[in-house]
C-alpha cells in the first residue's frame, strides 16, 4: 500500500536491484569484457533488462546468447542503478537447461568438487591424463573442454585431510573463525589453505574447519542454479550451526561471494542472510584485525616486487582491496596494481572449448601488462585468475596471503 | 463536383471504423476512411488492452457479456495476430467479493463463459506474484490481451489490400446533401488545411465518443455520455494472465499484463468532453493500490506512464450514470429515426466486440445500397502475414543469435533498444504517408513505449525522418521534440522511483548534451506544442557535396 | 574501515575532489556504487553556457558570467562553492588530465561553441582537444560525416540544423555519409564498437581515405561522431587529421559516451595508480552522527553492512541518478540522516509541463550551509565533517544554463578544501 508512512517505495531490497531500475545508460556493455572483445554478443543490457521484460515463467526460456556471459559481475558493479543483472541471466539459463536438457559439460562443471575428489583420489593418474595429449583430445571432444586449457593438478593429500591430521593447538586463542576453504584448497592448492591456517593462528586465532560442500558457483554458471542451492542449502545448515560469534572466512574471492551474497539473492536460500553476514575474505578479515589492533606487525621484510590483479568477483564483494593495504605493512614488499580488467577465464567459462579462444583474448591486454612489468609474480585472491595469469603471462601467481606467509616466516 | 467518390465513407479510425472499412471491402463496396486523428488515437488506441471473456458483465449485463464470449472467440480465430492467449483469474480479497462469488459462477454459466474454480495454491503456482490478500480464484482462459494498435492497423491494411483508401488527419466539417439524403462529406486536412468533398452513397459514422459531433453537423443529435478512464502502466508484466476482481466492477479492478508490461485500470469519470481527460494523483494512487490487493509487487514496480481514455456510453435514455450504463452498442439508422437517408452511426460498445458491431452497421449500409453480400469478418482471418504478437514475444529469442552475414556472424541492430524493435521495422513505415507524427510510428512500431520513453530512439526515428523521408533537420528535431513531449506527458503522472531517475537520463541527454532546448528556442516554436510534421513545399537541400 | 577522508560518488565533483585532497597530501578513499552520469552524459566541462534558461545568448566569458550569477544568485550552489573553488577546480582539473595523458584544452575565459549531435550550437569551455576544431566562433566551412548503418549521429540532420543556426545562416554545412570498410550496415555494432575500429590503423586510412575522396571542399573542417579511438584517442584524433587531410572534430552521441568513458575510465586508472583506493559497488548511507560530528557512514557492501570511519566525508552522489536520495511517491528522503527532502502531494509537481524546461525536481537536494555542510530547517550543520558536492545539493540545476561540469568542480574542490579543515 501507498501510505505517508511508508518509506520511500525505492526503500525495499527488490527495488534497489531490481532489472526495473535500468534507465539504458549502457555503461554495462562498455564494461562487459566478453562484449569488448566479440562481435555476436549483445551484451548484459540486452541479456537482462531487456529480455527480462519478456520472460514469462509459462513460455520457454529465452537462452539464446546467454551462455557468451562470463559470470565476471562486472556490469553490476559499473551499473548506475544497481541492477543484478547476472541474476536474471542465470535463472534464465537454469530454467532453460531445465526444459532443453543439460549437457555433459554442464554436469561435469557443474559437479566440480565430484570431480575434484576423483581427481584427487586418483591424483598421479588424473594429473598425468589432464597432460595427454590424447586424453585431452577426447576430453575435448567428448566434454567440450579446450585441449590446451591446462587443468589444475590434483593433490592427494587434501586440505581437509591435512587439518584433520593436524595435532589439537593449545594456544590460547582470542578469536575463533571457521575456514571455508573451497574445491581449490581442498583438493589443488592445500599450500594455501596451510598457509591461511598458519596466519590466522600466527595471529591467535583458532581455526576450525566446517564440513562444507562446494560452494555452488560452478554450477551457477553451467546453468544449474538447481544444484548450487542444494548445495548452497548444505552449506548454510552447517555454517549455521556454529556457534555465535565466530566469523566465517574464505579464501577464495568467488566461494566468499556466493556466500556473502548470492546464497540469499540468486538462491533465496533460508538462512543465508544471516550467514552470509558473517562472511568474510581473508585479507578483508586481516585488515579488520588490523584495525582492531590485532593484527601481529612483527613481519620479516619480504623482498619482492609484485603486481596486484583484483579480481572481478572481488570488485562485487564492495570492500575495495584490502589484499593491497595489508600488502603495504610488508616492509620489502613493493606492489603495484595492474588494472587490465578482466583476466578471461572467468571461472568455469575459460575452459570450453568454443570459449577458450575468447578468454584468451579478453585477457590479452592484462598479459601484455604483466609481461611488460617483469615482476617477480602476480598476486590474486582467485584461484582461476592465478590460472589464467600463469597460462597466459607466462608468470607466477599467488594469492596475497603468501606474500603474508612468509613475512611471518612460514616455511 | 466532388474532388473523389467512393462508395461508403466510414468516419472514424478506431477499431469500429476499421471494422467497417474491412467488412466492407470484403463485401466489394468501395470505400474511404476518414479520421481526423491518426488511427488508434482515440478510445481504441487508449483501451485497457483486455480481450473479455465476459466474465466482468454477466452478473449486470448478461447481454453484454455473451457478446463479449462469441465475439472472442471469433477473435481468437481471425485476429490471433493481435492477440495473446493469456487466460484470466477472478481473485477475491475480500469478504464482500466472497459474496459476490456465487452470482458470478452463476453469471459464468449463463453466459456461457468458461469458469474453473481452482485453489488458491495452484493458482500461486501458476502466477507466483499473486497477493496473499487473495482468497479464492477463478481460472477464466476466456480473457486475453488483444492489441489495440495491430488490431486496427490490420483490420485497414486488409482493407487496403481489397482496394479500400485511408485518410488520417482528415477531419470532416460537413456534408453534401441532396435534398435529404447524404451525398457527399466535406473534409478538411488538419495540417495543411486543405479541403475535399468526398462524394458516396453513404457514410457511416464509427466516430465513438465523438459521434455527437459528426451527428450535429447533419444537425441530428446522438447522445454519447463520454467516461474517463485513467491507467497506469508498469515497466513489466508482473502476471502471465489478466486478473481481475471478483466483485461488482468497480475502479482499478484489472490488471492486464501483454507483451512486456502490464497495465492497471481503469476509473470511470463523467466528461465534458471525450479530449479533456484529465489525470487525476488521486486515480494513480488508487490504481496502484487497488492491483496491490490483487498482486505483489505493484507497489514496487516501475510505473512507467499513466494515461486516459475515453468510453463512448451511449445514452440509452435511462438515467444510468457512467459505468453502470450499458456497455452494449447501438446501431442508429438515421433514415429511419431522423429522416436523413445514407447516414448511419454506431455507437456504444467496447473493442472486444468491434467486428459484431461493425457487422450490424455494415448490414444495414450494404442492405441500403442494395448489395446482399453477407459479412465474412468472422471467417476471413485478418493476416496473411507473421503473428505479429507471437514475433515480439520471440523477438529476444531471435536477437540473441548472431546470423550469418556475408561470411562472418553478426548481430542485428536495433532502434528502440527497449521495445525490440528493428531498423526494418521501422522502415516501411517511415515513407508512409499517413504516418505524420513519431507517435504515428509508435503506434505502428512500438518504437518508444518502452520504459525509456523514447529518450534514445526518438534521435534515430528524427534520423530516418532526415534520411529516409527527407524531411529538413528543423522538422525532424521538431518531431522529435514533440514525441518525447507527449511521451513526457504521461510520465509525469508517475514521477517517482525510477521513471524519475530516467528523465534525469533523458533530460541530460535532450538538454545537455544535444541542447535541443535552446534549438527549440532557436526555432520560435513552442515546445509545447505536440505538432505535426508535413514534407515541406521546399525541402532544404541539405548538400551533398 | 577506517581512512583519512571518505569520498562518495563517481562523477566529476566526487573525482576533483578526491584529486584535490590527495594534491594537498591528505589519504582519500573514493566510494562508489555504480558508474555516475559523468560516465555517459559527458563530452565537456560546460561551466556557464547561458546565463539563464530562457535566454538565448550564449557566454562568452564563463567566469565574468559566473561572477555575475554569483551576484545575483547568493543561494546558488555557484555561489555557496565560490569562485575561487571553481578557478582552482579548473586549474588542478586541467593539471590532471594532462598528467593522465588527456589532451584537453580550454580557459574559464572564454566559451567555444560547438555544434551538437543535433547540429544546434552550444556554449563548451574546457573540451577534449579532438572537438577544439569544431568551434563556430571559426569560419571554415563545415563538412558532418557519418556511417552507413551508424545510426547514433546522423549528418544530414546536424547539417540542416546548423546551417540555419550558424551565424545566420550565412555559412556552409553539408553532410557525408561513407561506408565503413568490413562493417555491413545491417548488422550490430556500437560506438564503443566503432572507436575500438578507429584504433586499427588500417581502417583508420581507409576511412580517412573515403572521406578524403568525398569531401570536395578543401577547406572544411570535419565534424564526426565522437569515435576516434577508445584508449589512444589523442593519437588516433591526430593520425586521422593527417590522413584525412581536413581538420577534424569529435562530435558526443547518444549513450554510451565514448568521450565520458574515456574521460573517467582514465581518471579513474589514474587515481588508482597514484594510490588512492577505490571501493567498487558500495552504495553509501545512514550517517552515524555523535556530538555533532559524523563517525561513519555504512555501505551496502556484499553480505554485510561495512562500516567507513573517517575524519570527513565528502557526498558527492548525484541526484537521484546514483543514491543521493530516493524519490517516493510522494515523499523524498535521504539515505544519510533521514531526512525529507521533499514532499509533493502529487508527483506532477515535481515536472514541468514541457520536459525542455526547468524541471522541479532538480531543486531537491541536501540544504548546504556556505561551507558546503548539509543542514536542517534551522540552519545548522547536520554534523560539521560532512560536506556535500555535486547534484545532490538542493537547488542545483545546471540543465538550462548548461554548467554541470563547472558546477561539479567548484563545489568538489570546495567541499574537498572544507573537509580538509574540518
Amino acid at each position: 500500500m501507498i501510505r505517508d508512512e511508508l518509506e520511500t517505495l525505492s526503500d525495499t531490497v527488490e527495488e534497489e536491484h531490481s532489472v526495473e531500475a535500468c534507465t539504458k545508460c549502457t555503461a554495462c556493455n562498455t564494461v562487459c569484457p566478453v562484449a569488448r572483445s566479440t562481435e555476436v554478443f549483445r551484451g548484459p543490457k540486452f541479456l537482462g533488462p531487456e529480455s527480462e521484460r519478456y520472460r514469462d515463467p509459462h513460455e520457454t526460456s529465452v537462452t539464446a546468447g546467454l551462455d557468451l556471459c562470463s559470470g565476471c559481475k562486472l556490469c553490476e558493479v559499473t551499473c548506475p542503478s544497481q541492477v543484478s543483472i547476472q541474476e536474471y541471466i542465470r535463472r534464465a539459463q537454469n530454467k532453460g537447461a531445465q526444459e532443453n536438457g543439460r549437457t555433459l559439460r554442464d554436469w561435469v562443471l557443474g559437479h566440480t568438487r565430484l570431480l575434484s575428489r576423483f581427481g584427487s583420489l586418483t591424483a598421479p593418474l588424473a594429473n598425468f591424463g589432464n597432460r595427454n595429449p590424447l586424453f585431452r583430445l577426447l576430453m575435448e571432444r567428448f566434454v567440450g573442454i579446450h585441449r590446451r586449457r591446462p587443468l589444475p593438478k590434483y593433490q592427494w593429500l587434501t586440505f581437509e585431510g591435512w587439518f584433520k591430521r593436524r595435532p589439537r593447538r593449545n594456544a590460547p586463542t582470542r578469536r575463533t573463525v571457521a575456514y571455508f576453504y573451497g574445491c581449490w584448497v581442498d583438493f589443488n592448492e592445500r599450500r594455501l589453505g596451510q598457509q591461511v591456517v598458519a596466519v590466522l593462528e600466527r595471529n591467535g586465532i583458532e581455526v576450525i574447519v566446517p564440513r562444507q560442500q562446494c560452494c555452488g558457483i560452478p554450477a551457477v554458471v553451467n546453468s544449474n542454479t538447481d544444484l548450487a542451492r542444494r548445495y548452497g542449502v548444505e552449506n548454510v545448515r552447517r555454517l549455521s550451526a556454529l556457534p555465535a560469534g565466530v566469523d566465517i572466512i574464505a579464501s577464495s574471492t568467488s566461494c566468499g561471494l556466493m556466500l556473502k551474497h548470492d546464497y540469499a539473492h540468486l538462491l533465496d536460500i533460508p538462512g543465508a542472510e544471516s550467514v552470509g553476514s558473517r562472511v568474510y575474505d581473508i585479507c578483508e578479515y586481516l585488515w579488520m584485525l588490523h584495525e582492531a589492533g590485532e593484527l601481529k606487525l612483527d613481519f620479516q621484510p619480504v623482498d619482492t616486487r609484485v603486481l596486484y590483479h583484483a579480481p572481478c568477483h572481488l570488485k562485487s564483494h564492495g570492500i575495495g582491496y584490502p589484499a593491497m593495504r595489508l600488502l603495504r605493512l610488508i616492509p620489502g614488499v613493493r606492489v603495484e596494481e595492474v588494472d587490465e580488467g578482466c583476466c578471461g577465464i572467468s571461472g568455469t567459462f575459460g575452459v570450453k572449448v568454443e570459449k577458450y579462444d575468447l578468454s584468451m583474448k579478453i585477457g590479452s591486454r592484462l598479459f601484455e601488462a604483466v609481461k611488460a612489468a617483469g615482476s617477480d609474480s602476480v598476486l590474486a585472491d582467485c584461484e582461476t585468475c592465478r590460472m589464467q595469469v600463469e597460462h597466459g603471462a607466462g608468470s607466477r601467481s599467488a594469492h596475497p596471503i603468501d606474500i603474508l606467509a612468509r613475512a611471518y616466516g612460514y616455511r | 463536383m466532388p474532388d473523389t467518390s467512393t462508395g461508403v465513407v466510414v468516419i472514424g479510425g478506431g477499431s469500429t471504423g476499421a471494422g467497417v472499412l474491412r467488412d466492407l471491402a470484403l463485401r466489394g463496396i468501395d470505400a474511404i476512411l476518414v479520421e481526423k486523428g491518426d488511427l488508434a488515437s482515440g478510445t481504441t488506441g487508449r483501451s485497457h488492452g483486455l480481450l473479455h471473456s465476459g466474465g466482468r458483465y454477466c452478473v449486470n449485463d448478461l447481454a453484454a457479456a455473451i457478446e463479449c464470449v462469441e465475439e472472442g472467440r471469433i477473435l481468437r480465430r481471425i485476429a490471433k495476430t493481435t492477440v495473446e492467449d493469456t487466460g484470466g483469474y477472478f481473485v477475491s480479497v475480500s469478504q464482500e467479493d466472497e459474496a459476490w462469488e456465487p452470482r458470478f459462477v452463476d453469471g459464468c454459466k449463463t453466459a456461457g463463459i468458461t469458469c474453473e474454480r481452482i485453489s488458491v495454491e495452484e493458482a500461486r503456482r501458476r502466477e507466483p506474484a499473486l497477493s496473499t490478500q487473495v482468497r479464492t480464484v477463478f481460472w477464466v482462459p476466456e480473457d486475453g490481451h488483444l492489441d489495440p494498435f495491430y488490431l486496427v492497423i490490420g483490420n485497414v491494411e486488409s482493407a487496403r489490400r481489397r482496394g479500400a483508401q485511408v485518410r488520417t488527419y482528415t477531419e470532416v466539417t460537413g456534408f453534401v446533401k441532396n435534398g435529404n439524403r447524404v451525398a457527399g462529406v466535406i473534409s478538411r486536412d488538419t495540417v495543411t488545411g486543405e479541403e475535399t468533398t468526398i462524394g458516396c452513397q453513404a457514410v457511416i459514422n464509427a466516430t465513438g465518443a465523438w459521434a455527437g459531433f459528426v451527428a450535429r453537423l447533419l444537425d441530428v443529435e446522438v447522445k454519447v455520455v463520454p467516461v474517463k478512464g485513467v491507467m497506469v502502466v508498469l515497466s513489466r508484466r508482473l502476471a502471465h494472465a489478466a486478473i481481475n476482481r471478483c466483485h461488482k466492477p468497480g475502479d482499478g479492478d484489472i490488471v492486464v499484463p501483454g507483451l512486456s508490461v502490464a497495465i492497471l485500470g481503469t476509473t470511470a469519470v463523467k466528461v465534458a468532453h471525450p479530449e479533456v481527460l484529465p489525470i487525476e494523483s488521486d486515480e494513480v494512487r488508487l490504481l496502484i493500490e487497488e492491483g496491490a490487493k490483487m498482486l505483489d509487487g505493484v507497489t514496487t514496480a516501475r510505473a512507467m506512464r499513466a494515461y486516459a481514455g475515453v468510453r463512448p456510453l451511449y445514452d440509452l435514455g435511462a438515467q444510468a450514470e457512467g459505468r453502470e450504463m450499458s456497455r452494449n452498442f447501438a446501431v442508429i439508422d438515421h433514415e429511419e429515426r431522423d429522416g436523413i437517408a445514407g447516414f448511419a452511426s454506431i455507437v456504444g460498445g467496447k473493442v472486444t466486440t468491434y467486428r459484431l458491431m461493425a457487422e450490424r452497421v455494415t448490414d444495414l449500409v450494404a442492405r441500403r445500397l442494395g448489395v446482399t453480400t453477407t459479412s465474412t469478418t468472422a471467417e476471413v482471418p485478418l493476416n496473411d502475414r507473421e503473428d505479429e504478437m507471437d514475433q515480439l514475444r520471440h523477438r529476444p529469442a531471435q536477437l540473441g543469435v548472431p546470423k550469418p552475414h556475408g561470411e562472418e556472424l553478426a548481430l542485428q541492430p536495433l532502434l528502440c533498444e527497449c521495445e525490440l524493435v528493428r531498423p526494418q521495422d521501422v522502415e516501411p513505415w517511415v515513407t508512409d504517408p499517413a504516418v505524420r507524427t513519431l507517435e504515428d510510428l509508435r503506434r505502428r512500431t512500438r518504437a518508444g513505449m518502452g520504459p525509456c520513453q523514447a529518450a534514445v530512439c526518438s534521435y534515430r526515428l528524427a534520423g530516418r525522418l532526415v534520411t529516409d523521408r527527407g524531411v529538413d533537420g528543423r522538422t525532424a528535431t521538431r518531431a522529435m521534440a514533440d514525441f518525447l513531449e507527449t511521451r513526457w506527458r504521461g510520465v509525469r503522472h508517475v514521477f517517482w522511483g525510477s521513471q524519475l531517475r530516467q528523465a534525469q537520463v533523458t533530460a541530460g541527454l535532450h538538454l545537455e548534451l544535444f541542447n535541443v532546448d535552446r534549438q527549440l528556442q532557436f526555432e520560435g516554436d513552442d515546445p509545447r506544442r505536440a505538432g505535426l510534421f508535413t514534407v515541406p513545399a521546399e525541402v532544404e537541400a541539405v548538400g551533398q557535396p | 574501515m577506517r581512512c583519512d577522508i571518505a569520498v562518495v560518488g563517481s562523477g566529476l565533483a566526487a573525482l576533483v575532489a578526491t584529486r584535490t585532497l590527495q594534491r594537498a597530501g591528505r589519504d582519500p578513499v573514493l566510494i562508489w556504487p555504480g558508474l555516475s552520469s559523468l560516465y555517459f552524459l559527458y563530452a565537456t566541462v560546460d561551466v556557464l553556457g547561458y546565463a539563464n534558461v530562457t535566454t538565448a545568448q550564449p557566454v562568452e566569458q564563463p567566469v565574468t558570467g559566473v561572477r555575475q550569477l554569483i551576484a545575483d544568485h547568493p543561494d546558488h550552489p555557484y555561489a555557496r562553492a565560490g569562485l575561487a573553488a571553481l578557478q582552482d577546480g579548473s586549474s588542478l582539473l586541467l593539471e590532471w588530465l594532462r598528467e593522465a595523458g588527456f589532451n584537453w584544452q580550454g580557459t574559464l575565459a572564454h566559451n567555444l561553441l560547438l555544434p551538437t549531435a543535433t547540429g544546434t550550437p552550444k556554449p563548451s569551455c574546457l573540451v577534449p582537444t579532438s572537438m577544439v576544431a569544431g568551434d563556430l566562433q571559426r569560419d571554415e566551412p563545415i563538412v558532418f560525416c557519418g556511417f552507413d548503418g551508424y545510426q547514433d549521429f546522423i549528418p544530414e540532420l546536424a547539417a540542416s540544423n546548423l546551417s540555419r543556426a550558424w551565424n545566420g545562416g550565412r555559412r556552409t554545412v553539408t553532410a557525408v555519409r561513407v561506408p565503413l570498410p568490413g562493417i555491413k550496415p545491417d548488422r550490430l555494432f556500437t560506438s564503443i564498437d566503432l572507436a575500438r575500429s578507429f584504433e586499427d590503423a588500417t581502417f583508420r586510412r581507409d576511412v580517412a581515405g573515403r572521406l578524403r575522396r568525398a569531401v570536395r571542399d578543401d577547406g572544411a573542417r570535419l565534424g564526426m561522431p565522437a569515435v576516434l579511438g577508445l584508449t589512444h584517442d589523442t593519437d588516433v584524433h591526430a593520425e586521422f587529421e593527417k590522413e584525412s587531410g581536413h581538420p577534424v572534430f569529435e562530435i558526443p552521441t547518444l549513450p554510451p559516451s565514448v568521450l565520458g568513458l574515456r574521460l573517467f575510465d582514465r581518471l579513474r586508472r589514474h587515481i588508482q595508480e597514484t594510490g588512492v583506493e577505490m571501493i567498487w559497488a558500495a552504495p553509501a548511507h545512514q550517517a552515524e552522527v555523535a556530538n555533532g560530528r559524523c563517525l561513519r557512514i555504512h555501505l551496502k557492501s556484499a553480505g554485510r553492512e561495512q562500516p567507513v570511519e573517517a575524519r570527513a566525508f565528502i557526498l558527492a552522489l548525484e541526484d537521484a541518478v546514483d543514491g543521493a536520495w530516493r524519490a517516493g511517491v510522494q515523499t523524498v528522503r535521504d539515505p544519510f540522516f533521514h531526512r525529507v527532502l521533499a514532499h509533493h502531494a502529487n508527483p506532477t509537481e515535481r515536472t514541468d509541463e514541457s520536459l525542455f524546461q526547468p524541471q522541479p525536481f532538480a531543486a531537491i537536494g541536501y540544504p548546504v550551509s556556505d561551507r558546503l555542510q548539509p543542514i536542517d530547517e534551522d540552519g545548522r550543520p547536520l554534523a560539521s565533517n560532512v560536506f556535500v558536492a555535486g547534484g545532490a545539493i538542493a537547488g542545483y540545476d545546471p540543465t538550462g544554463i548548461k554548467a554541470r561540469g563547472g558546477m561539479a568542480i567548484a563545489t568538489g574542490y570546495r567541499a574537498a578544501q572544507e573537509a580538509m579543515a574540518a
